[in-house]
């Protein structure tokens, strides 16, 4: 069609301004939505035990001074995390318990849509005081990527085992409660520059990429010298 | 020899245009709905603030997409094939420096990116690729009448070519 009117030799370039106004407008019709999106909304819902200066992390022994301050910043359907958590997971589980650590959880989304879910089911779960627990079973249980696998019903099952059975539990996954509060901990990560997950700082300082992340005694040891 | 160039000029452009345009939408087009990766990638060479790193995260994929949409119906190939080529250059200073400065990072040029292992960093075929798509551009700027385009046959005579 256009090379018709080319070959007519047409006066004006009608038919492309067109196409490039078409083009630039929907491209701009795409963008502004996501830059939106993108925004940190400080008044969404955030779940419980979630420190808002600490990057909007999941913190826990948050008034212990003096201790070593773990910061994990991760994604549920990231393998490396998966691997990590097998390695380390009981061990910071126990700093935690003999409250011998501040450690913070940052459910990170990069991966995709189900890493979204998964972050706001950990956060449902937090406000069943399970957020530990919850974690743990979900690496223990990671699907591949995007694989369609992880949804809000098959959340809602996972938790049974947990002994979590709350309507409200249900219905803050089924409705992505805490969307607005997945998107301010990974802008609150993308701000510090993380780029690859699992990436963790011992009091603000990155444990050796090359030891630390792969290894009980390496990381042990970081821990021990913060 | 040269008359058979005259020819084949505009069907080469029409090529050039094709996967010049046809690269930088796909490598767009798998990004939008990604931001936080394309953010982490354009983070991970180290090159800009990260506030700054961080928006061209969110803006950079569908610029390539608009790009790439407008040299593949071929609408001002010579200017579009400009700002192609522009970013190539762009893409292989930030991989060359990533490289000399032995970082680790995947180019993220078609999703992706971020920190990779050491070892599985590919910059001689990123830079490879990009280089030849600045040629591709390059041609294009050369001889910006192409086969099948929106633009305006700026010669002004009919071309028998198109008649046929």
């Amino acid at each position: 069609m256009a090379q018709a009117k080319n070959s007519k030799g047409g006066k004006d370039n009608f038919t492309r301004n067109l196409v490039i106004a078409v083009v630039i407008g929907v491209v701009l019709i795409m963008l502004v939505p996501t830059i939106l999106s993108k925004q940190t909304d400080t008044s969404a819902a955030v779940p419980s035990s979630v420190s808002v200066e600490d990057g909007y992390g999941m913190v826990f022994n948050k008034e212990l001074q003096d201790v070593p301050f773990i910061e994990i910043y991760e994604d549920f359907q990231c393998p490396a995390c998966a691997r990590f958590e097998a390695i380390v997971g009981e061990y910071v589980e126990d700093l935690i318990n003999t409250k011998k650590a501040k450690v913070a959880y940052h459910p990170l989304s990069f991966l995709g849509p189900e890493s979204q879910l998964a972050a706001n089911a950990a956060g449902c779960a937090a406000d069943e005081g399970k957020f530990i627990q919850f974690h743990k079973l979900l690496y223990a249980n990671q699907p591949s990527e995007n694989s369609g696998a992880w949804s809000a019903g098959y959340f809602s099952t996972l938790s049974l085992g947990l002994g979590i059975q709350s309507k409200d539990f249900d219905k803050c996954i089924a409705n992505n409660e805490y969307k607005g509060w997945v998107t301010n901990v990974a802008n609150e990560g993308a701000k510090r520059n993380i780029n690859s997950t699992p990436t963790v700082f011992i009091n603000g300082k990155e444990i050796d990429r090359n030891t630390a992340y792969n290894s009980l005694g390496d990381f042990m040891l970081a821990v021990s010298k913060a | 020899m040269k008359e058979k160039f005259v020819v084949l000029q505009p069907w080469i452009g029409l090529v050039a245009r094709l996967i010049l345009g046809g690269v930088l939408f796909l490598a767009g087009f798998l990004k939008v709905d990604e931001p936080d990766k394309s953010q982490m990638a354009v983070r991970a060479y180290e090159m800009l603030p990260i506030s700054i790193a961080n928006l061209l995260g969110l803006v950079l994929p569908f610029v390539e997409v608009a790009i790439g949409a407008l040299l593949i119906l071929g609408s001002l190939t010579r200017f579009m094939a400009a700002l192609g080529g522009f970013t190539m250059v762009i893409f292989i200073i930030a991989i060359a420096q990533a490289w000399a400065r032995g970082l680790n990072i995947d180019c993220g040029c078609f999703g992706g990116g971020g920190t990779v292992a050491p070892g599985e960093t590919k910059y001689l075929q990123e830079i490879l690729r990009d280089l030849g798509l600045v040629f591709l551009a390059i041609y294009l700027i050369r001889y910006p009448l192409t086969k099948f385009s929106l633009d305006k046959n700026s010669t002004n005579k009919p071309s028998q070519e198109d008649v046929e």
